[in-house]
């Protein structure tokens, strides 16, 4: 570490919200060509330090400094104009407007009082060049996959010559191999001399890029080290405060499968072919792929949500194809969704009618006070059971960690127990405590006799969790692996570059 | 997975019993008023009987409006709905009594059809609800207006009971109106189809992934709350004895009744609040309809103070429903 006057400094912040100590005396800094990761558990105060950081709020104590002059941010626009660049965890380009149009929002190129295309449609060029895609400038930004959105969030912080950039979480929702190209760009951009303050929960990713590391727990600074001197499992004490000794729970025992309870033959849509797939009582399969495989489709095409249109399946023991979600869940199929917000939670209502939603979706007419769909004590076991951790049942979800919003809307299906359970991206986003109750919870649940299909692009997760695993390429099944497989074995068959192994 | 290792957040003060507050600062507001202006013939019983009688032609049209809201859709035909009952009501009867009953048929059918059309569009065509119900009250108004342009046929003696009737001291109207509230109420809170109201209000995607039929749901809401617009045709055409195009239209009844359905705390992008708010809302508005005919102040300054009333409320909501995210 060099002893010049870092880029950015960050002096004892502190900042409180309604009684709730968000930050407590956090301090760091970032020297230029240096990638600084923050790590810790959801709630423990990274995207509220970034927040101070980037002006959306101010802090009530302690002071930033920019190449050593403190600094008072009273309004985004101020810290970008001072040059700090903050990629959100969620997206905020506008769907509807070009790629040129979101690079270049709020610093259009004028010329005369009008907007210059000319000089935009340049730039934005040069930009998506740098951050290496093919984007064209004129394509509008819905039409991109998240992996191009993300890359296209990158070059709008590049527009601004940004010497800090922050980025929250940005191969959150990118697969394996664009998560790679990600990083590169990130080493990259170091070496252009950018100071880059990095949050993530994948380790991989943090002994890959990071120089220092940060972690941070119940807004507090618990350490902040050379990554070198770090290993996974120091970090993730680091974060909780424990080890996570039994991260990934123990396999299934193969000897009590039971009977087949899902299988699908030949199926297919405009997406999916000569999809053929067994799933038995008591299993784990996990399906990996990159981006675009059909992974996502393969479940929705199971529930019913974008139904397959050829092909047979069956489910326990009755044939039919699935053409609704309706219709999958009374054949006793649950369902994940990997967009949390928009498909599962109903985010301004109580955890209680969240959990409850399914069993009133097939409850009877009227609801007596105290019957199964409507009654307190049924929701309030299902809620303990899958071990929510809230001030009270009755709050809203919304306010809730990813983490716990998630197992409220897994207690949802539970409370209903299907034969089936399809988990799209099931900790994406999610803290690693939350993630380690999540994998013991579907152990438990597969031990009573369900079977899970657990798709998800978190590669350690899929070798971790899967009794076998399923790849898919280009909308097909390219391959099944056994438990044990390793990381190259998936990459392979979702490159479509390795030899697809006898099932199992 | 020790319990500590989780922050609790701290709760905004978001549980203030709402309906009754309103209704308190009403009353309290309107009593003050009737005192301060001398005006001791408002707080006998009969006064407060009229005070009440304020309440029934928007408070049926807003208990209506408080569905298609909790759904997450909105319904801006109910204004010109109202009017084409009350017309067609009037026209139906014609001064005879036998006509009473084929006619309120003829109205709650009309009205149900044009709640299964406004639920279809929105459901099926995915038609934004804002468009599609101004859309549905166009036409309505246009259908009305080329066939009628003054007071069509008009009420039998019989029906004005339904306006003017009582059952002792109160008014079948008044009662009518805390019939449906209750009957609503328990709708939401004690059937499948309340529970799914508020689940498809709370997030559409989401309830459907989650088994429900969320194209019913919002048909059903659109009904009902087209009914409640029929409902409220009939009434104002029994309390002006015959039907006018202009009813609805004069009333406001589409921007008032979503006005305090918000005003009641339902959220506009459905999912939270209840028939209890709202109706707090129409009383509300019944008070400052009254406190303005004391006071003798003339009706701008009345929906100046609608307007900030609003205004006020969603911003109240607003704010406190603003918690903190880690």
């Amino acid at each position: 570490m060099n002893t010049a006057t870092p880029v950015l400094s960050m002096r004892g912040i502190g900042k409180s919200f309604t009684g709730v100590r968000a930050l407590d005396d956090v301090s760091l800094d970032c020297q230029a060509g240096e990638v600084h990761a923050i790590c810790g558990e959801n709630g423990a105060g990274k995207s509220t330090l970034m927040k101070v950081l980037g002006g959306v709020y101010r802090p009530d104590e302690g002071e930033i400094l920019l190449g050593g002059r403190p600094v008072a941010f009273r309004h985004p626009a101020e810290a970008r104009r001072a040059g700090i660049s903050i990629i959100h965890q969620e997206l905020s380009l506008l769907p509807e407007r070009s790629v040129a149009d979101n690079i270049f929002l709020g610093l259009e190129p004028t010329r005369g009082g009008l907007l210059d295309r000319a000089a935009m449609q340049g730039g934005a060029r040069k930009l998506l060049e740098r951050v290496g895609t093919r984007v064209h400038p004129d394509a509008l930004v819905k039409s991109l996959s998240i992996a191009e959105q993300q890359l296209v969030e990158i070059a709008k912080a590049l527009a601004l010559d940004a010497q800090i950039i922050v980025m929250d979480e940005p191969t959150a929702a990118l697969d394996e191999r664009d998560a790679g190209r990600l990083l590169e760009l990130v080493a990259t951009l170091r070496r252009e001399g950018a100071a880059i303050l990095y949050i993530s929960h994948r380790m991989a990713e943090l002994k890959a890029i990071a120089d220092r590391i940060t972690v941070l727990k119940d807004g507090k600074l618990v350490a902040t080290r050379p990554a070198a001197a770090l290993t996974p499992a120091m970090i993730v004490r680091l974060m909780v405060g424990r080890d996570l000794a039994d991260f990934f729970p123990p396999p299934g025992d193969p000897t009590k499968l039971g009977p087949a309870v899902l299988s699908a033959q030949g199926a297919g849509n405009a997406v999916l072919a000569e999809i053929a797939l067994e799933l038995r009582a008591g299993e784990i399969v996990g399906v990996a792929g990159l981006e675009g495989s059909g992974k996502g489709a393969l479940g929705r095409a199971l529930f019913g949500d974008e139904p397959f249109t050829r092909g047979r399946m069956t489910i326990d023991g009755r044939d039919g194809l699935i053409a609704s979600p309706r219709t999958a869940i009374a054949a006793g199929i649950g369902f994940l969704s990997d967009d949390r917000k928009k498909e599962g939670i109903a985010p301004q209502q109580s955890l209680r009618d969240n959990v409850l939603m399914t069993l009133r979706a097939f409850a009877q007419r009227l609801l007596p006070p105290g019957s199964g769909a409507m009654a307190r004590a049924a929701a309030d076991r299902q809620l303990t059971e899958v071990d929510v951790r809230a001030a009270g049942f009755a709050q809203e979800i919304r306010e809730l960690s990813g983490g716990n919003q998630q197992k409220v809307v897994i207690g949802r299906w539970l409370a209903r127990d299907p034969k089936v359970l399809i988990f799209l991206e099931p900790t994406r986003g999610i803290d690693v405590a939350a993630k380690a109750a999540i994998y013991q919870l579907m152990r438990h649940v597969a031990e009573r006799g369900r079977a899970i299909l657990m798709i998800s692009s978190d590669l350690p997760e899929i070798i971790g969790v899967s009794d076998r695993i399923l790849v898919m390429h280009e909308g097909r099944i390219a391959g099944e692996l056994k438990r044990g497989a390793s990381e190259e074995d998936v990459m392979h068959l979702a490159l479509g570059t390795g030899q697809a192994e006898a099932a199992a | 997975m020790s319990a500590g290792a989780d922050i609790a957040t701290a709760r905004p003060a978001r549980d203030v019993p709402v309906a009754p507050l309103l209704f308190a600062g009403s009353l309290a507001l309107y009593i003050a008023t009737a005192l301060a202006t001398g005006q001791h013939a408002y707080l006998t019983g009969e006064g407060f009987v009229g005070l009440t009688q304020r309440m029934v032609a928007l408070g049926i049209v807003a208990l209506g409006q408080t569905l298609t809201i909790l759904v997450g859709s909105i319904d801006l035909s109910v204004a010109n709905l109202i009017s084409v009952s009350a017309v067609l009501a009037s026209f139906i009867m014609k001064g005879e009594p036998a006509m009473i009953v084929p006619a309120v048929l003829a109205v709650l059918a009309l009205s149900a059809a044009v709640g299964l059309v406004n639920g279809l569009i929105i459901a099926r065509l995915d038609v934004n609800p804002l468009i599609a119900t101004l859309g549905v009250g166009l036409i309505l108004q246009g259908l009305l207006s080329a066939s009628f342009s003054n007071f069509a046929g008009s009420v039998p003696a019989a029906f004005q009971a339904f306006a003017y009737g009582r059952i002792g001291p109160l008014p079948w109207s008044v009662l009518l109106l805390f019939v449906l509230a209750f009957a609503i109420w328990l709708m939401l809170t004690r059937t499948r189809f309340g529970a799914h109201l508020y689940a498809t209000g709370g997030n559409r995607d989401g309830a459907r992934l989650a088994g429900l039929r969320t194209e019913r749901v919002m048909i059903g809401a659109h009904v009902l709350c087209s009914l409640m617009a029929g409902l409220t045709g009939l009434y104002l055409a029994s309390r002006l004895r015959a039907g006018a195009p202009w009813v609805g239209r004069d009333g406001v009844y589409d921007l008032e009744s979503i006005a305090v359905v918000v005003i009641g705390g339902t959220l506009l992008a459905g999912g939270r609040g209840g028939v209890w708010g709202t109706l707090a809302g129409v009383f509300l508005f019944a008070t400052l309809d009254a406190v303005f005919n004391m006071t003798g102040i003339d009706a701008f300054p009345k929906q100046v103070l609608r307007g900030a009333i609003v205004i006020l409320a969603v911003a109240v909501y607003a704010v406190r429903s603003k918690g903190h995210v880690a």
